[in-house]
């Protein structure tokens, strides 16, 4: 058993980490670098997100067919190939939508956004998460979004 | 690698779930010779917009290479569905 693996099995049995996060941990120390040691409360692991995650939990009762549930999950890969596709629109046609954002009063440059801009959003994508509960038509309705 | 099968769940209350495995292998294989076909359309439709076609065809690629992992599921009491890229 790695040093890695002793040590989180010490903390998921101490219940200073989750199981969730055990495995989260194990997975990463098995598959990639670790950066960090132990600190005592939990494992600094620098782990770049693979997936971006959305969860729906909504306990309506629509049409009788019960509560519904949406799990998306979608490569953070496919996020970066997307903003790929803002550096093929042409000039012209950033100039133009500038010149409609800004007669709306939008003070944003579009042509100022570089894909490099993007690149590093995503990148920081590892620290998102959205918790949102609300009810909505007289039943619980919850939103998560993380990166995993 | 662009991904190469599909798997799709499908499973209602009361009844066994129902696996079906798509190869979207073969959709690409349909899609190469209209993607050739029309190539010197899309070539022209690049020039006219001014974007770099090669540049463009990399993105595509990128993209459908992206797909693999992606996962969706939509779950209710009496059916639940999902569809995995694989």
């Amino acid at each position: 058993m790695s040093e890695y693996r002793r040590q989180i099995l010490q903390m998921l049995s101490e219940k200073k980490i989750t199981a969730d996060e055990a495995e989260r941990l194990i997975a990463a120390a098995e598959g990639t670098t670790v950066a960090s040691a132990v600190n005592g409360s939990s494992l600094d692991a620098k782990l770049k997100p693979k997936y971006l995650r959305v969860q729906v939990d909504s306990e309506g009762n629509y049409g009788g067919e019960g509560p519904t549930k949406v799990n998306v999950r979608v490569p953070m890969q496919l996020l970066r190939a997307g903003v790929r596709l803002a550096g093929l629109i042409p000039a012209p046609a950033l100039q133009r939508a500038n010149d409609a954002m800004h007669e709306q009063g939008i003070p944003i440059d579009l042509t100022q956004i570089k894909p490099e801009n993007l690149e590093e959003l995503i990148e920081q994508l590892h620290d998102l998460s959205v918790d949102v509960d609300q009810n909505a038509y007289a039943a619980k309705v919850r939103v998560k979004v993380f990166c995993e | 690698m662009i991904p190469l099968v599909a798997v799709v769940s499908l499973n209602k209350e009361n009844s066994r779930t129902f696996r079906l495995w798509v190869p979207i292998a073969l959709i690409w294989l349909l899609l190469v010779p209209l993607v050739v076909l029309f190539s010197p359309l899309i070539l022209i439709a690049c020039l006219l917009c001014q974007v770099n076609p090669f540049r463009m065809f990399s993105v595509g690629w990128q993209i459908l290479s992206a797909l693999k992992d992606t996962k969706v599921e939509l779950g209710r009491r009496t059916a639940a569905v999902s569809v995995c890229i694989l």
